[in-house]
């Protein structure tokens, strides 16, 4: 919508469309937009309406014409894609053991489960036009396409197929159930991350250092969000705290591990995460490096609520003081309820660059979804051919990544978060 | 009297006078985080003692017994571990400073192209925000690296330009400006020629003022500059000569060059953080007024000169703080270069410590270095956006 042509025509490069102001005109108040009639007119306005236009759109045009002919010359012609159909577990469970991988799938099947039940119960509706139709026929054309092509067995085929038919069934129940569903679902959402970690790791299940791939990636930005919710909170509440003392150290904390970066806390997590703990406890690496991704993403968090604690009406704090509220039930009651509501965007966001942020614990010799791809493409049989690994792994990252953002748009709106 | 007494009976009990009660809880708080300061502290000097070493920096003085592969700063591993890490801040430091100025540029182009009244460009730049943006930091850089960069022609065929330029696999090398006999002096005739540009552009300026003729200030001014720069060379006789770069058998000799990772993390964040700064460009230009770029079309102003004179210029200060987020962000993700083996401050700080240990030692000057360098792009950025600011305490 963001994209209507009359919408946007602020800074172009040509004279928007000209209007003769003669002498005994009136006033020009909002020029009428004349609506493109034709094909041709829409052409000659959007891409020819001036020599400088023109010459622009030649010169896009041939940038855009080489970059689509190697794309599609390189993906269907130069490209051996054999190495991806040769690696894809490695690329989704890294080497995580191949008799255990019964627990992702398990994990994903609730996860799809949950998201389909709360999509129908959400009574969320699909806009019809001609636009959306076509968007979802291409994307799922082209991922039925990709998964039909990298996926080599009947097994993992029809396993990947139940993923999709158990959401919709999930659609198709939270709709008839509808908002009986809420707070079950709810609850759901709060235990299935704790119910995941059991059925990963219960029954003889699989350590955190065999953990790998896509999983990994996913795993490691839930652990990052979740665990540094609560710290967030509570350094954000320091801040702004009336205490002096309480404030410049938590501005400190809060300072020093966003202007670090992740990567440095992460090869370092094995050194300094010590000094947290007693001496002679003994813990993984792995579990050291998600101590400190947790502690690099708590500061960040604390700053998302920040501005949601800032965004909180300061004649609701009166009003709730007013009423003889103690500040620490005028927190919980009054200000946390509202500020965290105007927080679920930016978290999403926070989550998003979290989970393209794991990517860094390839640094640390994880085998999550990047450095799977690395090692593929510097395997014997497969040496070189780092671009399509490379390019299959972005694509991953990218369709998760862009659908959240989208996502989370359309909660920001649903939500009205600053136009309340 | 007996008002006052009641009064004084009103007060409230020490435990419940809310001014004693928020001494004694900053009291409290800063015993318990001073007592966990100590706990670590005690942690930390148990945990290095039982492994028969001692929380120091002595050791920065030691040769380091390593080399780096470029380095800025003179290096061999004669030299202390200090030199090295110095080494390794500057060329971090390096990256940033030229990545910042590529992903303004860049970002720029991409806001405005955003923005366009061109179709075709507005979709591409788009795209171009919508994918890079999606995509790991990590995984561009990689990519970059392996799959671009290192796919290149090898050194023994490398793409030359005109002969004086080369590309491969190897890096890239261009001709390198080397100072003659008098170049300071040269460089100080340079000097008094801005001093005279200046004069040039004020005096164009005023003429133009006073009688509305065209000022041509950019042409003088420029023409005054080359003119003193050009006679200057003449007189002082070959004051600096261009170095062209040898194409060697396995590397490059003279001219400046650019090894493969500088220049992988170098598009890399450039390509990366222009998609942001694009987006914040764009979103400044769209809260500038709409009546300030209609007030620049009724004075007459070309649609060049509307968006750089007036609705830029405004856009600017809407855009300074976010920009320097994104500076900040450009100056951490230096460190990504670690996983393509660029000498950075990780990728050094590992050696170091592998070398002669002290983590502890090497992660807080680490710290140090990103804070601080943070703290310079930060106070800055701080002074130049008080300087586009408006005036007058709106």
């Amino acid at each position: 919508m963001a994209d209507d042509p009359r919408r946007r025509r602020p800074f172009g490069f040509e004279e928007d469309l000209g209007v003769a102001v003669t002498e005994d005109a009136p006033a020009v108040e909002a020029a009428p937009l004349s609506t493109p009639a034709t094909p041709t007119e829409w052409i000659r306005q959007n891409l020819f309406s001036s020599w400088f236009n023109t010459i622009l759109t030649l010169v896009a045009g041939a940038f855009l014409l080489f970059v689509l002919y190697s794309l599609i010359n390189f993906t269907f012609v130069s490209a051996d894609w054999a190495v991806v159909q040769r690696f894809m577990k490695a690329y989704m469970a890294g080497p995580f053991p191949i008799e255990e991988v019964w627990r992702i799938w398990v994990c994903f099947y609730a996860v799809a489960l949950l998201a389909g039940l709360s999509l129908g119960s959400s009574r969320w509706r699909p806009r019809v036009t001609t636009r959306t139709v076509l968007v979802t026929a291409v994307s799922s054309g082209a991922a039925s396409a990709i998964v039909l092509y990298t996926v080599r067995t009947a097994l993992v085929l029809s396993l990947t197929a139940g993923i999709v038919i158990v959401a919709a069934a999930g659609t198709v129940v939270g709709r008839a159930l509808g908002n009986r569903l809420r707070k079950p679902l709810l609850a759901a959402w709060f235990l299935l991350f704790p119910i995941m970690l059991v059925v990963v790791r219960a029954f003889d299940g699989v350590a955190p250092r065999f953990w790998g791939g896509l999983f990994f990636n996913l795993i490691a930005a839930t652990v990052g969000i979740v665990a540094s919710f609560p710290i967030g909170l509570l350094l954000a509440l320091g801040r702004k705290s009336s205490l002096p003392a309480v404030r410049i150290v938590c501005v400190v904390i809060i300072e020093v591990f966003r202007g670090v970066p992740l990567i440095a806390w992460l090869i370092f997590s094995r050194f300094v995460v010590d000094l947290f703990l007693p001496p002679q406890m003994e813990v993984p690496n792995i579990i050291k490096a998600f101590i400190a991704m947790t502690m690099f993403s708590s500061a960040y968090v604390a700053e998302i609520v920040r501005g949601g604690l800032q965004g909180v009406d300061p004649g609701q704090l009166e009003a709730g003081r007013a009423l003889g509220l103690s500040p620490l039930r005028l927190t919980a009651l009054i200000v946390m309820p509202q500020a965290l509501r105007s927080t679920i965007p930016p978290m999403i966001g926070h989550f998003i660059s979290l989970f393209k942020d794991t990517s860094l614990f390839s640094a640390i010799a994880v085998t999550e979804l990047l450095s799977a791809a690395r090692r593929s493409s510097a395997s014997l049989e497969f040496f070189g051919l780092d671009a399509e690994t490379l390019l299959f792994a972005a694509l991953i990252f990218w369709v998760i990544a862009f659908s959240m953002s989208r996502w989370s748009q359309r909660l920001e709106h649903r939500l009205g978060v600053g136009e309340r | 009297m007996s008002s006052i007494a009641t009064q004084h009976a009103a007060r409230p009990p020490l435990w419940r006078d809310v001014r004693v009660l928020r001494i004694v809880g900053q009291v409290l708080f800063i015993t318990i985080i001073v007592f966990v300061a100590r706990e670590m502290y005690l942690n930390a000097t148990f945990a290095i003692e039982a492994r028969g070493r001692s929380l120091t920096y002595d050791y920065l003085q030691n040769r380091s017994g390593f080399g780096i592969k470029e380095s800025i700063l003179n290096y061999s591993a004669n030299q202390p571990f200090y030199r090295a890490f110095l080494v390794a801040a500057t060329n971090a430091m390096m990256v940033a400073f030229v990545g910042i100025i590529l992903a303004t540029i860049l970002g720029l182009i991409v806001g405005i192209a955003r923005l366009s009244t061109n179709w075709l460009v507005r979709k591409i730049a788009q795209v171009y925000v919508e994918i890079i943006r999606n995509v790991p930091a990590l995984v561009q850089i990689v990519f970059w690296y392996t799959a671009v960069i290192l796919a290149i022609p090898r050194i023994q065929n490398s793409v030359s330009i005109f002969d004086i330029a080369f590309v491969s696999n190897r890096g890239a090398a261009i001709p390198a400006v080397r100072g003659g006999v008098d170049f300071s002096v040269w460089w100080a005739l340079v000097a008094g020629g801005l001093v005279a540009a200046w004069f040039v552009w004020r005096r164009r300026t005023r003429i133009h003022e006073a009688t509305g003729e065209p000022s041509y200030r950019w042409l003088w001014s420029g023409g005054v500059l080359v003119g003193i720069g050009t006679i200057g060379y003449i007189v002082l006789g070959d004051a600096f000569f261009f170095e062209v770069p040898d194409l060697g058998e396995r590397r490059y000799t003279g001219g400046i060059q650019m090894s493969p990772e500088f220049a992988g993390i170098l598009l890399g964040l450039t390509v990366y953080t222009a998609a942001f700064i694009g987006e914040i460009v764009r979103g400044s230009i769209l809260a500038v007024s709409k009546g300030q770029k209609e007030a620049a079309q009724a004075l007459g102003l070309k649609p060049g000169q509307q968006l750089r004179l007036v609705v830029l210029p405004q856009a600017l200060r809407t855009a300074v703080p976010s920009v320097t987020n994104q500076y900040l962000n450009l100056w951490k993700n230096t460190s990504l270069a670690f996983v393509i083996g660029f000498p950075e401050l990780i990728n050094v700080s590992t050696t170091m410590i592998n070398q002669g240990g002290h983590e502890l030692e090497n992660f807080s000057l680490v710290v140090g270095t990103y804070l601080g360098v943070s703290l310079a792009i930060s106070v800055v950025m701080n002074v130049f956006n008080r300087l586009v600011a408006l005036r007058g305490g709106r």
